[in-house]
């Protein structure tokens, strides 16, 4: 494999970028694998990368029904945190972030990993007061967080609203320092280039019809591209699940919905951080093409559709503006949504599942983007051992059964509420 | 924005009104004995379909009742929206 | 001389009023009626800006949306507007507008040098590097590249304009006013539909402002003129200009922008700056016509290079030549229009035609008036680096791939026509699959999914007179199917020119040994090599290609680019362009004003404000407010310089020692009523209702089906089928809803029925040991003993005349009565209380003191039912029936539900009693442990206890009752405090209940 660097760069120049080999193969399925991931997006591209970098386990097929890096790898906001409260969230995500320090390297592919810092605004002492509980869990993990009052606040983004109009007064925040963004899209086709390189096969436009299973135990997959063998096979279809699972005759803890996000104009960069507002779900970013990068809520009923309402963007948005009055005058460019596969719980399953041989990964809800690293890396432990490994051992489906729910939010299973 | 016809106010935009759920899932009686699995098939699985699908609205913002739909939850086109005790 | 390519004859500017405006400091003069474009090119001025990557000069390529680098930036301050595209920017007096993305000036630009240093930055190429060492990426290089990211400077100051919007619905919505709209419009509101007409421009009429067409024996500008004047003269049509429909989403909602201000010299100051439509249309028709696509070719992206659509348009519409020597470079008839108003014009254009012929009436025109044409030659490079001063030409060869011979023309502007594409983002956006069409050559609409027709050009329909069939029988056959009215208006007759055979050739092979940058996505700096590139690489699906080298993704969508893309993507590929496919169209169709979406809710406007009907009284005295969800309320009533701290002591040590009242309206307040109703309360609350006595109330909680408290409250029972529910101000508004739906849904045999009242009482809590005393005065007529109102009673009274409800119920843990009477009266029963209680003590407490009487009582709220706990994690357990069922009792067999050692409520006191433990701290054993050390629960609220004179914390403890006298640590490293507890009961104050039963 090409090595990129600055020095590669340089010399392809002077062949006109002529010399340059292509990222990913486009390979024919083989017969038998001995293991198949099912979806090529973030979670499925690097489950294969870690299960052949880390368990070599190379002979992997990645199948993808339409093209790699087109699920909510490649349409979310980008943003990478480990602010969790709850004990299997956050050492899970602190894991990942460990992950994507050196992810740039380790794929040789710049992802841009950017820790600019997420700020949390909170909007009284009350809410003050759950960060604080929520921070000093992180703090005790070992996470960086730091509590930010109004007057630090202003000195960091001063555009922010602080004047007597606002409906509910910034009173502090909380702060991951190592909270920030990465370039998407390089994730996904970062991950794609080196599992390709250790003999991965990504295989596009081939979707999974049903499933080979006899006495108890996965056999293989039936495709467009027809049947393939394998005897372990992981599920990675996030907003896909139930549509999978239900070849199965299994019912799942999720409900896909729809989140929209929206950009605007690309501008001169004027926030540095990455910010959520308190009093509502808003959140925003600047990209590093100037884009002010903006979510927020549910649209708040079952959808399979990639795309949202109006209503639910002037909710959101008012929020933004409430937060930075100035976003008022930019305008905003591009809107476009994602299917979330919301769990119960609000938390993911990384798991085996009663068939031998299937594992599981789904209910990333809207926070997928940020595990891409640490998902594939305990998946693929999962798939290599055929056990989980402790980061995701909380992360049981049968937590349904039990009662060992991990509620970060609190809101129950109204899974539509957020 | 959704058009939704509300059995008993007629047809609203979607703002008027919130979500419900699965209207599949049917809440086992009071001071029966379920199993385990029974009930939290109810609590927490859903089949979560691709296409039709029937769901609970609340005219929350009108005349506060609760009603069902059948929605294409890939297209999101409403067949029909009945009364609760009516078939959909 | 100013305005010297202006010309004389044309254009529909108002020449009697001149408007100054300044560009870049300097200052000139236009028309009333001209955009910032057409009065800088009346000007002489191309150069506007500059690319995004490699700063390369740029000019104006269009002359409305489909503008790609004619971005400005106008005014400054609050106001200032980035990235303003010129071209749609109406001239108005005293408007300033400067250059963006360059450094110090737009024609010499610091950061030109990257386009020097362009072949090492391909597509793609920070993907490659930046990678070493590890954390330059974050310190060094992405702070460089973000100085240099962004186009225009957006404002750091609240918007000082204000936004409104409006809710519509109409049988017919039709957006563009180019013929087939307006054919529509007339055709649907002369049979009766609601029409509601939406145009984008200043200006009605699409392309007969600039097509010599004849509709009817009038020339095409005067047909479309009448309509208008006639669509504005019947009431049941709204014509709207300066209005576009950016999107089009599900059940036929439809979204306007209006710009109702920017264009005015000296506006009203009270009319929004722009409006937001929310349209319910019953149909839409769309009619927003097609756009010119550029030829590609070395340096086609130069400033002086435009399409020839444009070029037109400045001509015919703003009376502005864009040079006097132009090249027109076409690929097929519809370029020649353009040297035909040259022409006409006096100026004398050279048309370079890469067709072998074409023998239209058009190209006849041409001939006639004598046009140089020279077909089978195109333009291989433009020259010139601010502006195009000349062009190499290339005769192509039979199968045009290479050039028979190259020579230079002088030249001050290239026109360029490469055909039509349809403007489908509308009907793309109402899930009508597109198709590609062979003869249009672009991707037209074909089944709809939604109501929805397209008509027009932006049907491929490219004729005036299919376009004014569409429209008519468009605007008569669903007016009809909507109305059933039969009032058909037959389309008149029209006579335009006739147009030849394109060529589907569009982009010029490099010469031998030249590599020319041929662009194809203009303001992203996408050039034919980053295509090549990617696809070289393996980035094959056109997603692929879009992201990898961000083709299409610039401010204009790719409207002028996409297709060239697709179709060079398919020429690589060797597929045809619609196995390519083309990527998705979203809204909006142009940027839209977030503060046109949001509308009014800004600023105090952001969400409502709930105030209890007595605010107005503790405003007057001193009160400190709280957001509590919507609800202000009183926090404390400041004396003096009081803290917080020392207020709220102060007003809960008051309650203790004397008594105080408190507003607790914000309390949500359900009446349920009905046969069924203690059934009913006796399924959704834990603990039995059916015996409950009348005149009695009772604690309850609710669960959720998961087993996890949902919520508390007292309900009272005023009736026999009567009875008053309080819930949490938090929750007031979910369990109302939960309540609707267990009778609705679950259990529609109960006969029982709910309403909020939370608004229709004012509420007051007395507490302390002189409530009692105070009560009788304000009831005299009632017997207040324990007796006659004993714990958890109820009774009726009135208040002075005014009737009023009585329940002895405590959160303070006080002695206390809530005393109930309708809103309007709540001023009226405060004062009186205020008055009666003078001699009594009595003081107002807010919600910190309220706080603190709960918390030093071991009463739990909202911060410890958080929605993760279960009855028994707050000592509740008495509370859960085991003889009956209820909401959410199946959920508690759960295994880690009946785990012994889940965390319980305690109390915690600091071992120093002087340190308050700040909320949020965990508890451990060991303050030093290395991370991640074991938290063993958390501080869920602090208080200073006024009865203890020390702080007194609540906490949720893992085996809580075990841990009772055990010291702990309570840490919180976000304050940097680790201070030694003790556990105690969470029951601080009067463990037995006694004084609120005294």
């Amino acid at each position: 494999m090409q090595k990129y660097s600055i020095f590669s760069l340089i010399r392809n120049a002077f062949s006109n970028h002529q010399n340059w080999d292509v990222v990913w193969r486009d390979p024919v399925p083989k017969k038998e694998y001995d293991a198949i991931i099912i979806g090529g997006g973030g979670h499925g591209l690097a489950t294969a990368y870690y299960l052949a970098k880390e368990h070599k386990i190379n002979n992997v097929a990645i199948l993808e029904k339409g093209w790699i890096g087109g699920g909510n790898v490649g349409r979310n906001t980008t943003i990478l945190r480990s602010n969790y409260m709850w004990d299997a969230n956050g050492l899970f995500y602190e894991h990942g972030m460990k992950l994507w320090e050196n992810l740039s390297q380790e794929l040789n592919y710049n992802v841009m990993y950017s820790p600019r810092g997420i700020i949390n605004l909170a909007h009284s002492d009350a809410q003050l007061n759950t960060y604080a509980r929520r921070g000093n869990s992180m703090r005790l993990n070992g996470i960086d967080a730091v509590m930010l009052g109004r007057e630090e606040l202003k000195k960091i983004i001063p555009f922010a609203d602080f004047s007597e109009s606002a409906r509910f007064p910034i009173f502090g925040a909380l702060m991951q320092p190592r909270g920030g963004t990465a370039r998407h899209d390089a994730v996904a086709w970062g991950y794609a280039r080196q599992a390709d390189a250790m003999g991965v096969d990504i295989i596009q436009h081939c979707e999974v019809t049903g499933f080979d299973v006899s006495n108890g135990k996965i056999q293989g997959v039936q495709t467009t591209r027809g049947n393939i063998k394998s005897k372990k096979v992981g599920l990675c279809v996030a907003g896909s699940t139930s549509l999978l699972a239900e070849k199965l005759n299994m019912k799942l803890p999720i409900e896909a919905h729809v989140l929209q996000a929206c950009v605007s104009e690309p501008v001169k960069p004027f926030l540095d951080h990455v910010v959520t507002f308190g009093a509502g779900h808003f959140y925003c970013s600047q990209s590093d093409k100037g884009e002010m990068v903006m979510g927020g809520d549910l649209d708040g009923y079952n959808s399979y559709a990639q795309r949202g309402n109006l209503p639910t963007l002037q909710h959101v948005l008012s929020e933004g503006v409430a937060m930075f009055p100035n976003l008022s005058r930019l305008k905003m460019l591009r809107t476009w949504g994602g299917i979330m596969d919301m769990s119960m719980d609000g938390s993911p399953v990384i798991d085996k599942s009663h068939i031998d041989g299937l594992y599981l990964n789904f209910g990333w809800c809207y926070g997928g983007f940020k595990a891409t690293p640490v998902s594939g890396w305990t998946f693929a432990h999962t798939i290599a051992q055929d056990r989980p490994h402790k980061l995701n051992e909380k992360f049981k489906l049968n937590r349904f059964n039990t009662g060992h729910l991990i509620d970060e939010k609190g809101v129950g299973t109204k899974t539509w509420i957020g | 924005m959704l058009e939704i016809k509300c059995p008993y106010c007629g047809n609203r935009s979607q703002n008027e009104f919130s979500y419900g759920g699965d209207a599949t899932v049917k809440r086992p009686s009071l001071g029966k004995e379920v199993s385990d699995k029974e009930w939290d098939d109810f609590v927490y699985f859903r089949k979560n379909p691709r296409g039709k699908h029937s769901e609970f609205w609340h005219h929350v913002a009108g005349c506060r009742q609760w009603f069902k739909v059948s929605r294409n939850t890939a297209t999101h086109e409403i067949f029909k929206t009945s009364k609760i005790n009516e078939e959909i | 001389m100013s305005q010297k390519f202006r010309l004389n004859k044309v254009g529909y500017i108002n020449r009697d009023k001149k408007i100054s405006f300044k560009f870049n400091g300097k200052k000139y003069f236009g028309f009333e009626g001209d955009t910032l474009a057409s009065a800088l090119l009346a000007n002489g001025i191309h150069l506007v800006g500059r690319s995004f990557k490699y700063h390369r000069p740029r000019g104006f390529i269009g002359a409305g949306v489909e503008e790609s680098n004619a971005q400005v930036q106008l005014y400054s301050g609050a106001k200032t507007e980035p990235n303003a595209i010129a071209t749609t920017v109406e001239l108005v007096e005293g408007l300033v507008a400067k250059s963006q993305n360059c450094w110090p000036s737009v024609s010499f630009d610091f950061g030109a040098i990257n386009n020097f240093l362009s072949r090492f930055f391909p597509a793609g190429f920070y993907y490659k590097t930046f990678m070493w060492p590890k954390s330059f990426w974050y310190k060094i290089y992405e702070p460089i590249i973000r100085r240099a990211a962004g186009l225009g400077i957006a404002p750091l100051k609240p918007d000082p304009d204000r936004y409104e919007h409006q809710f519509e619905h109409c049988d017919v919505l039709i957006a563009g006013s180019g013929p087939s709209g307006l054919a529509s419009a007339l055709a649907a509101a002369k049979n009766g539909a609601r029409v509601i007409l939406a145009e984008d421009k200043p200006r009605f009429g699409g392309s007969l402002l600039t097509d010599e067409v004849t509709i009817g024996n009038k020339k095409g500008k005067d047909w479309a003129d009448e309509a208008v004047a006639q669509l504005k003269s019947m009431p049941n049509v709204i014509i709207k200009n300066r209005s576009q429909v950016f999107g089009y989403y599900d059940h036929n909602m439809m979204v306007m922008f209006e710009r109702t201000k920017d264009h005015i010299e000296n506006p009203n100051k009270f009319i929004p700056r722009q409006r937001l439509w929310y349209i319910r249309a019953k149909e839409v028709i769309i009619s927003t016509g097609s756009i010119e696509r550029p030829l590609v070719f070395g340096n086609n992206d130069r400033p002086g290079i435009m399409l020839a659509s444009a070029a037109k348009e400045y001509i015919k519409v703003f009376g502005v030549a864009v040079g006097k020597k132009p090249i027109i470079f076409t690929n097929n008839d519809s370029g020649y229009d353009a040297a035909i108003e040259f022409k006409k014009n006096g100026i004398n254009p050279l048309i370079f035609d890469v067709r072998e012929n074409s023998e239209s009436s058009t190209v006849q025109e041409a001939k006639n008036l004598g046009i140089d044409i020279k077909f089978s030659h195109g333009v291989v490079n433009a020259k010139g680096y601010l502006k195009v001063n000349s062009a190499t030409i290339g005769k192509l060869n039979k199968d045009k791939t290479s050039y028979e011979n190259l020579y230079d023309v002088s030249c001050d502007s290239i026109c360029v026509s490469g055909n039509w594409t349809p403007t489908v983002h509308l009907s793309s956006q109402s899930g009508n699959k597109l198709k590609f069409d062979e003869k249009v050559n672009a991707f037209i609409p074909n089944q709809s999914r939604q109501n929805e027709s397209t008509i027009g050009s932006a049907n491929g329909s490219f004729t005036l007179k299919e376009a004014l069939e569409e429209g008519f029988n468009k605007g008569y056959n669903l007016s009809k199917k909507i109305n059933g009215k039969d009032n058909q208006t037959s389309s008149p007759t029209s006579n335009e020119k006739s147009y030849g055979k394109q060529d589907k050739f569009w982009c010029m092979p490099l010469p031998n040994k030249k590599h020319y940058k041929r662009c194809v996505d203009f303001q992203n700096d996408v050039y034919v090599s980053d295509i090549e590139l990617a696809l070289r690489e393996g980035f094959r699906s056109i997603e692929h290609v879009k992201r990898y080298t961000t083709l299409g993704m610039a401010t204009d969508q790719g409207r002028t680019s996409n297709l060239n893309g697709l179709q060079l993507v398919s020429n690589i590929e060797k597929k045809i362009v619609p196995e390519v496919g083309h990527t998705t169209f979203r809204p909006p169709y142009t940027p839209v004003t977030i503060g046109a979406i949001v509308g009014r809710e800004v600023g105090k406007h952001y969400r409502p404000t709930r105030k209890s009907p007595i605010h107005e009284w503790h405003e007057k005295n001193n009160a400190v407010f709280v957001d509590a969800g919507l609800w202000l309320r009183p926090r404390y009533y400041k004396q003096d310089n009081e803290t917080l701290m020392e207020a709220s002591k102060r007003e809960a040590n008051n309650v203790r020692k004397n008594v105080g009242i408190c507003d607790v309206t914000s309390l949500g307040k359900i009446d349920i009523k009905g046969p069924n109703a203690a059934e009913f309360l006796n399924r959704v609350y834990t603990n039995a209702w059916m015996k409950l006595p009348i005149g009695k109330a009772r604690y309850g909680v609710m669960l959720r089906e998961d087993g996890i408290v949902f919520d508390d409250g007292t309900t009272t029972r005023i009736s026999e089928n009567h009875f008053h529910m309080t819930t949490t101000t938090a929750q007031a508004v979910n369990v109302l809803s939960h309540l609707e739906y267990y009778l609705q849904v679950v259990w529609p045999e109960l006969a029982v029925n709910v309403l909020s009242t939370t608004e229709q009482w004012a509420g007051v809590a007395l507490a302390g040991p002189n409530s009692r005393n105070l009560l009788s005065k304000l009831f005299p007529d009632i017997d207040v003993s324990n007796e006659g109102i004993p714990f958890m009673g109820y009774k009726e009274s009135n208040l002075f005349g005014v009737p009023a409800r009585i329940f002895r119920i405590s959160f303070s843990g006080e002695l206390a009565y809530e005393i109930n009477v309708e809103s309007g009266y709540g001023v009226f029963m405060w004062e009186k209380i205020m008055e009666l209680g003078k001699e009594m003590g009595i003081e107002p407490y807010g919600t910190e003191a309220l706080s603190t009487l709960r918390i030093e009582m071991g009463h739990v709220a909202g911060s410890e039912i958080d929605g993760r706990v279960i009855a028994s994690d707050l000592s509740l357990d008495g509370m859960l029936s085991k003889k009956k069922d209820f909401i959410g009792k199946r959920s508690l067999n759960r295994n880690a539900f009946l785990d012994s050692a889940r965390e319980k409520i305690v109390g915690v006191v600091p071992v120093d009693k002087k340190t308050m433990i700040p909320e949020g701290s965990h508890l451990v054993e060991d303050s030093s442990a290395s991370f991640p050390n074991p938290k063993l629960g958390h501080i869920s609220a602090s208080c200073w206890s006024v009865e203890y004179n020390n702080p007194f914390s609540l906490a949720i403890l893992k085996d809580g009752k075990k841990k009772i006298g055990k010291k702990l640590f309570a840490l919180s490293p976000l304050k940097n405090t680790n201070i030694e507890v003790e556990i105690v009961s969470s029951h601080y104050v009067d463990p037995k209940g006694e004084r609120v039963r005294s």
